[in-house]
C-alpha cells in the first residue's frame, strides 16, 4: 500500500523541522563564526516551506518518491543562496533513487539508498568532496554506513546507531578542515577549529531520521 | 668624531657639563647620542666624559625607565611569537614564519626566499640533502645561493616524474645542487611504476641500489607539503591518474609528503600507490636528524598538521596565517590573543549603542520593501516580471534578433544589480536575499523573459551559491528550448593568487563587464560572440578593494565584522569577507598605491594603452574620498603613459552601509572601448 512509505518520509520531514527550530540559534552561531551567521534561519525557512507544502498531499495516494520531489522544490523555492540548491538536487536525486526501485515501503535498503542519492546529489550539485569542511563530511560516511548496512542485513536500529556515530564523528573532524567551499572558504584559516554549520545541521536531520525510521 | 685625542681608559671620570638641550638628565643625553646620532657606546663615553660601562648601564637604565621603548614592526612580532608557539607546540628544532605583508608577491616566491635564506644557515660542508620534488621546494632552490661550501651532495628524494611542470624531481635537486655548487645525484627510475613487481626489480638493480645507498646516507632532507585539494600539486604529478583519490579520502588521507599520503594524526595510509612508488619511504625520511618543511597556504593546514604531528618537520619554514591557522587548528583557541600588539581599546561606557541605525520597519520586510519602492522610483527602466517583484525586466530591453542578458545575485550591492537594467546594458536581474543568491525559479523567468531567440547569456559574480542557483535555471531553460551560456565575473584580485584566477570572485568590475555585455548583446552579436567578448572584458578587468570600518546586516544591525581603530582591510569582499592583510591604516595614496602596485603587478598595460577606471564606493566613504583616490589612481596611470579613456567615480557595487572603496581597471583594446562608448539607458548607468 503506497501510504506506508510516504507517511514515514511526511514524518521525517516534520521531525526535521523540529530539530532545526530546536537547534537554529546554536546553528546560525556556529555559522557566525564562519559565515554570515544565518545557516539556522536559513535551514527552518527551508523545512517549514517543506512541511506547508506536504501538508496538500493526498497521502494514499503519494508514492515517497513523489514526498521528496515536493520537499525538493519547496525547499529550492524558499531557500535560494547555496544550501537551496545543495538539498533541492539530494532530495530530487533520492526521489529518483526511490521511484527506480519502485520504493513503498522504505525498508533499510530503501532509506540507504536514499541516502547514498542524498549524499551524491549534494557532491555532484556543490562539486564538493569530503575533506573541504562542509555537509558532506557528514553525508558520505553516513551514506557509506547505511550501505555496509543494508548489505549486512543488519537491524534498522542498529543500522542506525552506527550511522549516527558515523556522522557526528564527521561533523567533529570538519573542526580540522579549512573550508575550500562555500561562503565559508573566503574566511580560510578563521574557519580552523569552528565545526562546520552545514555538517551541524546535517547531524540534526539524520538524527531526526533515525526518529522517523526506528520508531517502532 | 669627537674627542679622539683624549684620555680614554683608566681616568677618572669627569662629566662633561650636560648640554641645555638634554635637560638635566645624562641618561636621555647618551640615549639620544646612541639612538638617534647611531654613536658607538665608546664615542659616548668620550663625549661625555664618562666611562663606557657608565655609558652601558644609563642605556640599560633608560629602557628600564621607558625613556627609550624598543619597538618591533608588528607584522614581524607577530610572526615572531607565531614561530615561538610553533616550536614549543611541536617540538620543533626551530620554526622560521614569513610574515603576511600584503607585499604582491605571491606566497610562494616569499616561502621560496625564506627557505633560501633557513638553507644559508643550515648547510654545512660535506652534507647529504635529500630534495623532495614540489614547486615551493623548486622556489626554495631558486632562492638559495650559498658561497663557500665544499663536498656537498645533493640527492633527489624520488624516482622522476613526467615534464610536465616545471618542478619535476630532477629540476628541484638540480637547482639545489647548483645553489650550493655541490654533486647531483638522481634517481633514475619513475617515481611511480604500474605494478609492485616492477617496483621490486628496479630497485634490485645496482645503479638503483647504488642511488638509494647516497640517498639513506642524507643528513638533511628539504620537502614540501601537499594538500589533497583540487588545486594542489598532487594532481599534477601524476601519482594519482591510474587510482582514485577516493581510495585515499575513506582512509582519512589528508597530506602527501614524497608521495606517501598520511592521515590527519601524520601515520602512513596504506593505499594502492605505496608499493609502486620508488623514492624515500616516510621511516627513512623521519630518520634523517634534520628535516626541512616548506609549505604554506591555508589550504595546506591539515596536511601540515598531519605533517607535524607525525614527527616529519624538524624545521617548519612558513608564512603567518598558515602558522596561526596550524595552531588554531591544533585547539591552540588563545592564539590570536597572543598576537594583540596594541593595548585593547578602552572599555565603551554602558550608553553606547549596540546597534546601528536604520530605515527600516521590519527587517524581514526589507527586501520586499526596497524592492517595491526600487521598482515604483525606476518605473521608467523596469517592470516585474509576473507578480514578483524578484524578476524584473527592462521596459525597453529584450527585442527580437538580439540575445538577453540576464544578471543578478544577492541584494545589498544596489545599484547592482538592478540599477544596471534597461536599454543597452541587461536585459533582466534576479534578486536574492540580502547577500544571498535567488533561487533558479526568478532567474528562469528572467530568462524566459529575456529569450528572443537567439538566446541568453547569464553573466554574475562568482559565488558558490550564485553559481549553483543560475546553474540549475539554466539547465531548466536549456529544458525549454532557451540555449544558455554563462560568464562568471572574477575581477576581485585579492580574493584568490593569479594561479587561480577562475576561483576569484567577482566584485564592483561586474559593472564594466554588464556594461560591455550589454552593449555586445543591444548591437545584436551572435550568442557567441557576446560571450567571447564578456569573457575578454572580464579576463582583463582588474579591482581591488579596501575596508575601514564594517557594514551591517538589517537582520542584526550589528557590524558584520571587527576591525580595529587604526586598522584597514586590503581586498575585502563586498560582503565583508576578509582580504589579503590587515594593515594600520595610511594615507588615501599610500593605500592608492599599494592598491595599483596590485594592479600593475598582473595588468600588461603599457604607454600608449587606454584603461577604464572605476573608482567605487562601499557606501559610507564619500565622492570626497573617492575624488581624492582618483586623483592618485590618474598620476599613477599617466606616470605609466596609459590613457584614461572613461572614469566612473561613485557608488556603483556598494555592500550596505560599509566604509571603504574598490578600484577597478578594465585594460581596453579598439573593441572593449567602443563597446564600453556605445550608448545605454539604465536608471543608474546613462552613456551616450
Amino acid at each position: 500500500m503506497p501510504g506506508n512509505g510516504a507517511r514515514r518520509l511526511i514524518r521525517m520531514f516534520h521531525l526535521i523541522s523540529a530539530v532545526i527550530e530546536r537547534e537554529k540559534d546554536r546553528l546560525s552561531e556556529l555559522d557566525g563564526a564562519i559565515g554570515d551567521a544565518d545557516h539556522g534561519i536559513t535551514m527552518s525557512i527551508g523545512f517549514l516551506a517543506v512541511n506547508g507544502a506536504l501538508a496538500r498531499l493526498d497521502l494514499d495516494r503519494t508514492m515517497p518518491a513523489d514526498v521528496l520531489s515536493v520537499a525538493a522544490t519547496a525547499f529550492l523555492n524558499a531557500v535560494g543562496a547555496s544550501t537551496g540548491p545543495l538539498y533541492a538536487t539530494a532530495f530530487k536525486r533520492a526521489a529518483q533513487a526511490l521511484a527506480d526501485r519502485e520504493e513503498e515501503t522504505l525498508g533499510l535498503a530503501g532509506q540507504a539508498a536514499m541516502l547514498g542519492a542524498i549524499a551524491s546529489g549534494i557532491r555532484d550539485r556543490g562539486k564538493g568532496e569530503r575533506g573541504d569542511k562542509t555537509m558532506l563530511d557528514v553525508w558520505i560516511p553516513a551514506a557509506e554506513a547505511a550501505a555496509d548496512a543494508a548489505a549486512r542485513g543488519d537491524p534498522e536500529a542498529a543500522a542506525w546507531a552506527k550511522i549516527l556515530q558515523t556522522a557526528q564523528a564527521g561533523a567533529d573532524a570538519t573542526r580540522t578542515m579549512v573550508a575550500t567551499r562555500g561562503r565559508a572558504a573566503r574566511v580560510g584559516p578563521r574557519s580552523l577549529g569552528h565545526m562546520d554549520p552545514g555538517a551541524a545541521s546535517a547531524v540534526c536531520i539524520l538524527g531526526a531520521m533515525r526518529d522517523a525510521f526506528c520508531e517502532g | 668624531m669627537r674627542g679622539k685625542q683624549a684620555a680614554r681608559a683608566g681616568t677618572a671620570e669627569a662629566p662633561v657639563p650636560i648640554p641645555l638641550r638634554y635637560g638635566d638628565d645624562p641618561l636621555v643625553w647618551a640615549c639620544w647620542l646612541y639612538y638617534e646620532e647611531r654613536m658607538t657606546q665608546g664615542d659616548i663615553a668620550e663625549a661625555m666624559g664618562i666611562s663606557r660601562a657608565t655609558v652601558n648601564a644609563y642605556l640599560a637604565d633608560a629602557r628600564e625607565r621607558g625613556i627609550v621603548n624598543i619597538t618591533l614592526d608588528p607584522a614581524r612580532l607577530a610572526s615572531l611569537t607565531l614561530a615561538q608557539e610553533l616550536k614549543r607546540h611541536f617540538g620543533l628544532r626551530d620554526c622560521l614564519v614569513v610574515p603576511s605583508d600584503g607585499s604582491s608577491r605571491s606566497l610562494i616566491d616569499r616561502l621560496g626566499i625564506a627557505g633560501g635564506q633557513a638553507m644559508r644557515k643550515l648547510l654545512k660542508s660535506g652534507d647529504t640533502l635529500a630534495v623532495v620534488w614540489g614547486r615551493t621546494v623548486l622556489a626554495v632552490g631558486r632562492n638559495t645561493k650559498v658561497a663557500g661550501l665544499h663536498d656537498v651532495t645533493v640527492v633527489q628524494a624520488t624516482g622522476g616524474t613526467a615534464g610536465r611542470t616545471d618542478y619535476t624531481p630532477d629540476l628541484c635537486a638540480a637547482a639545489f645542487a647548483d645553489a650550493v655548487g655541490g654533486r647531483c645525484v638522481s634517481i633514475m627510475a619513475p617515481m611511480l611504476v604500474s605494478s609492485p613487481e616492477i617496483a621490486r626489480l628496479l630497485l634490485a638493480e645496482p645503479l638503483l641500489e647504488e642511488q638509494f645507498a647516497t640517498l639513506a646516507e642524507a643528513n638533511r632532507v628539504v620537502f614540501g607539503i601537499s594538500s589533497l585539494r583540487p588545486n594542489s600539486t598532487i594532481h599534477m604529478s601524476g601519482l594519482l591518474e591510474s587510482v582514485s583519490l577516493q581510495d585515499y579520502l575513506a582512509k582519512n588521507a589528508v597530506g602527501v609528503i614524497a608521495g606517501r599520503f598520511i592521515d590527519e594524526r601524520g601515520q602512513p595510509v596504506a593505499g594502492p600507490l605505496e608499493q609502486r612508488t620508488i623514492g624515500i619511504s616516510l621511516d627513512a625520511l623521519k630518520a634523517i636528524p634534520m628535516r626541512i618543511a616548506v609549505a604554506g597556504g591555508f589550504d595546506k593546514v591539515p596536511a601540515i598538521l598531519a605533517a607535524l604531528r607525525g614527527g616529519y618537520v624538524s624545521i617548519l619554514v612558513t608564512d603567518a596565517a598558515t602558522a596561526r591557522g596550524i595552531l588554531k587548528a591544533d585547539g591552540m583557541a588563545g592564539i590570536d590573543d597572543k598576537l594583540v600588539q596594541r593595548p585593547k581599546a578602552e572599555t565603551l561606557p554602558n550608553t553606547y549603542r549596540s546597534h546601528v541605525k536604520k530605515f527600516i520597519n521590519d527587517p524581514q520586510d526589507v527586501i520586499e520593501e526596497m524592492l517595491a519602492g526600487a521598482v515604483a522610483a525606476h518605473r521608467k527602466h523596469i517592470a516585474p516580471i509576473g507578480g514578483s517583484h524578484r524578476a524584473l525586466v527592462a521596459r525597453d530591453g529584450p527585442r527580437p534578433g538580439k540575445v538577453g542578458l540576464v544578471v543578478g545575485g544577492g541584494s545589498g550591492h544596489e545599484p547592482c544589480f538592478l540599477g544596471y537594467v534597461g536599454r543597452g546594458m541587461a536585459d533582466a536581474v534576479a534578486v536574492g536575499n540580502v547577500f544571498s543568491s535567488p533561487p533558479p525559479d526568478p532567474i528562469l523567468q528572467c530568462a524566459r523573459a529575456a529569450s528572443r531567440g537567439r538566446g541568453v547569456l547569464f553573466v554574475y559574480g562568482n559565488y558558490a551559491g550564485d553559481v549553483m542557483n543560475f546553474e540549475m535555471a539554466a539547465e531548466m531553460a536549456e529544458e525549454e528550448g532557451i540555449e544558455v551560456r554563462t560568464v562568471l565575473t572574477t575581477d576581485d584580485i585579492a580574493s584568490s593568487p593569479v594561479e587561480d584566477r577562475d576561483g576569484r570572485r567577482g566584485v564592483a568590475g561586474n559593472v564594466f563587464v554588464f556594461k560591455i555585455a550589454g552593449a555586445a548583446c543591444d548591437l545584436g552579436w551572435s550568442l557567441e560572440a557576446c560571450e567571447a567578448v564578456t569573457r575578454r572584458a572580464n579576463a582583463r578587468t582588474y579591482t581591488v578593494g579596501v575596508a575601514l570600518e564594517p557594514g551591517s546586516l538589517p537582520q542584526t544591525r550589528r557590524p558584520s565584522f571587527e576591525i580595529g581603530a587604526d586598522e584597514m582591510e586590503i581586498g575585502m569582499g563586498i560582503h565583508g569577507e576578509p582580504g589579503v592583510a590587515r594593515e594600520r591604516m595610511k594615507t588615501a595614496d599610500e593605500i592608492t598605491d599599494a592598491m595599483m602596485d596590485r594592479i600593475f603587478a598582473e595588468m600588461t598595460a603599457g604607454r600608449g594603452d587606454r584603461v577604464a577606471v572605476l573608482v567605487n564606493s562601499f557606501t559610507a566613504t564619500p565622492l570626497m574620498e573617492l575624488y581624492i583616490l582618483y586623483r592618485r589612481v590618474e598620476q599613477r596611470l599617466s606616470a605609466k603613459g596609459i590613457d584614461i579613456a572613461a572614469n566612473w567615480v561613485g557608488p556603483y557595487c556598494t555592500s550596505l552601509d560599509m566604509t571603504g572603496a574598490s578600484i577597478t581597471i578594465l585594460h581596453l583594446d579598439d573593441e572593449l572601448d567602443s563597446l564600453l562608448n556605445h550608448p545605454c539607458e539604465t536608471a543608474f548607468l546613462r552613456v551616450g
